[in-house]
């Protein structure tokens, strides 16, 4: 709500004090701006706001057949998923891949921002090349891990094999299926993690890190006392996207191992895809959307109720 | 991190400049910088590396360099029917989806950065926020509502769903990016007897082009890489985009084509990179806008 006031408010820079004129300054018709700004109203409250709201509106009913009018059934259909065995895999498996997309991706993002700032005259270059796995569909990605984690012919298990270490079939394995999924998802998110990260050391006030080169801070001090406390924000905003885009994800998983092997991947977007387009039960896959889409309104307020304890200003 | 101060006394400010001091300063930068290479370049090596080889030779020789260089996969791929028909459906909604974002962003962004009216703040909340509606919320309501009005299976139905998708981030960028043309150039064409219309083709239109294609470009690519939607909202191969048709290709039964898997994937992902490179610096600048506040 803030952004958008302050959005609205942005002035040119070194302009004066601005305010929209009206309409019917500027010599237009009132009713120009209700106009300009109906088709793009439309097309968001058709295809995203409608949609949204009509699905959690129908996940109160169901139909007692396939091809029967939908009946209100309550919390029916709620009741049926939380007594599933099957959600409660998914569950596990979404609270795994989270879990592991965050660590990984985190990490990973921290160590490549770092790595970018430093890299002072390379710096748009390789800034406009970290962005490649951005640019493709997660089925084109999917591809890619498939092949290189493929069990006889990937460089990971040649890479492996060095070290005398005999890598097992990653994506037919039930144990191991899940690190590709991970790594693949985490390939195709982190350029975004890695320019917000890199956007926030970019605003770093550098007589901070001065004062403490002088003081005799080590690298390390630097960076744990100084520069992490510093890039807060954006950390807890990477943590909010990394976390929306993991739970409520569809198309990595998807495409790589559509749940599988065994239901060792389907995460919960994935499970509801099954129960929506396999067992054609809309009504309760609805329900299921529902509740991933609680979730996430939870942890991202967990999130920031977190970040307010250790006095992070977002 | 913990090894950089590794050989030198805890304290010390920097490493003692020197032969040996400034290669550990260059490998301090270029050994990360170098990881961050790897990280994002080897599965694009590798797959060109597989899309070059032979079937065969994909299981007999597992470096990255083909001792049989063959171009067979790529030309098997380019004449397959289900590719062109996918890559020409791409292109159709890709382009359809870039022109239609742009078409309804840029008069809603202008109204809401230029105009003062009674509900705007709430009308640009209703247009921004449900910009965090993610797919999977509107998977199911959508292909419901396509069934109901017979949209299911049409191109127009998916540049139809990805503008919306779309629109809220199109208008909170142009929105930022108004609100930097100075006011007073408009004024002063205003004063100068030009009416909406004029001040919009001669002086808006020029001087928004970067962020009409950053807009174009990022609507290309979501309508260029989607997956889920694609898969829900066709069943033909008339209507599929190119992600869907190499899905199906790595569905197929028996031994996997590696090689033709990696050429599409290779085919898919190059003429996006290329565009990209040409015109990088806009969609950087559209990307890290309002991710930060």
């Amino acid at each position: 709500m803030t952004a958008v006031r302050d959005r609205l408010r942005r002035q040119p820079e070194g302009g004066r004090e601005q305010e929209p004129k009206t309409g019917r300054q500027l010599g237009q018709h009132p009713a120009t701006p209700y106009i300009f700004s109906a088709p793009a109203i439309l097309a968001v409250t058709a295809i995203l706001a409608f949609p949204v709201l009509a699905g959690i509106y129908e996940s109160l009913f169901r139909a007692p057949e396939l091809g029967r009018p939908e009946e209100w059934v309550g919390i029916q259909n709620y009741t049926d998923l939380f007594t599933d065995p099957d959600f409660w895999n998914s569950l596990y498996r979404s609270a795994i891949f989270v879990t592991g997309s965050l660590i990984v991706g985190t990490s990973l993002g921290l160590f490549f921002a770092f790595a970018l700032f430093r890299a002072v005259g390379r710096l748009r270059f390789m800034r406009a090349a970290t962005l490649a796995p951005y640019l493709i569909s997660n089925v084109a990605a999917a591809v890619m891990f498939r092949i290189i984690f493929n069990g006889d012919l990937g460089v990971v298990n040649s890479f492996l094999g060095w070290f005398g270490i005999d890598g097992p079939a990653w994506l037919a394995d039930r144990t191991w299926a899940m690190t590709v999924v991970i790594f693949t998802q985490v390939w195709t998110d982190l350029p975004l993690t890695i320019l917000l990260l890199l956007g926030g050391l970019m605003t770093i006030d550098t007589s901070y890190l001065d004062a403490a080169l002088v003081d005799g801070a080590s690298a390390w001090q630097r960076a744990r006392y100084l520069t992490i406390p510093l890039l807060a924000p954006q950390l807890v905003i990477s943590t909010v996207w990394l976390s929306y885009s993991t739970l409520t994800g569809l198309g990595v998983v998807l495409a790589l191992t559509g749940g599988g092997p065994l239901g060792s991947t389907e995460i919960m977007p994935m499970h509801m895809y099954n129960i929506a387009f396999r067992s054609l039960k809309f009504n309760e896959a609805l329900a299921l959307a529902t509740f991933i889409l609680v979730l996430n309104a939870l942890l991202t307020l967990l999130y920031v109720k977190v970040a307010r304890r250790f006095e992070v200003e977002i | 991190m913990a090894t950089t101060s590794a050989g030198y006394p805890r304290h010390a400010v920097e490493p003692p400049i020197g032969r040996f001091g400034r290669l550990w300063r260059r490998a301090l930068v270029g050994v990360p910088l170098f990881l961050l290479a790897l990280w994002t370049f080897i599965p694009f090596l590798v797959t060109i590396s597989v899309s070059l080889k032979s079937r065969v030779e994909t299981f007999a020789n597992l470096g990255l360099i083909p001792e049989d260089f063959t171009i067979n996969a790529y030309r098997e791929v380019l004449t397959d029917p289900t590719f062109t028909s996918a890559f020409f459906n791409s292109l159709v909604v890709g382009a359809g989806t870039a022109i239609l974002t742009t078409i309804i962003g840029l008069p809603a962004a202008y109204a809401f950065a230029r105009f003062n009216f009674r509900g705007r703040h709430l009308l640009l909340l209703f247009t921004l926020l449900p910009r965090l509606v993610p797919t999977i919320g509107i998977l199911v309501p959508i292909y419901r509502l396509a069934v109901e009005t017979n949209m299911l299976d049409r191109r127009i139905t998916l540049v139809i769903v990805y503008t919306g998708m779309l629109a809220p981030l199109a208008v909170w960028l142009m929105v930022g990016f108004f609100q930097q043309i100075p006011r007073d150039i408009e004024e002063a064409a205003d004063v100068d007897g030009a009416n909406l219309w004029q001040r919009i083709r001669y002086i808006v239109l020029p001087l928004a082009a970067p962020a009409l294609i950053t807009i174009a470009v990022l609507a290309f690519r979501e309508a260029w890489n989607e997956f889920t939607l694609v898969l829900v909202l066709t069943t033909t191969p008339e209507t599929r985009t190119l992600p869907f048709a190499l899905f199906k290709l790595g569905q197929s039964e028996g031994i996997s084509n590696f090689p033709g898997e990696a050429a599409f994937a290779i085919i898919t992902v190059l003429p996006f990179i290329f565009v990209y490179t040409r015109i990088e610096k806009y969609v950087v600048a559209g990307l890290t806008a309002g991710s930060s506040k």
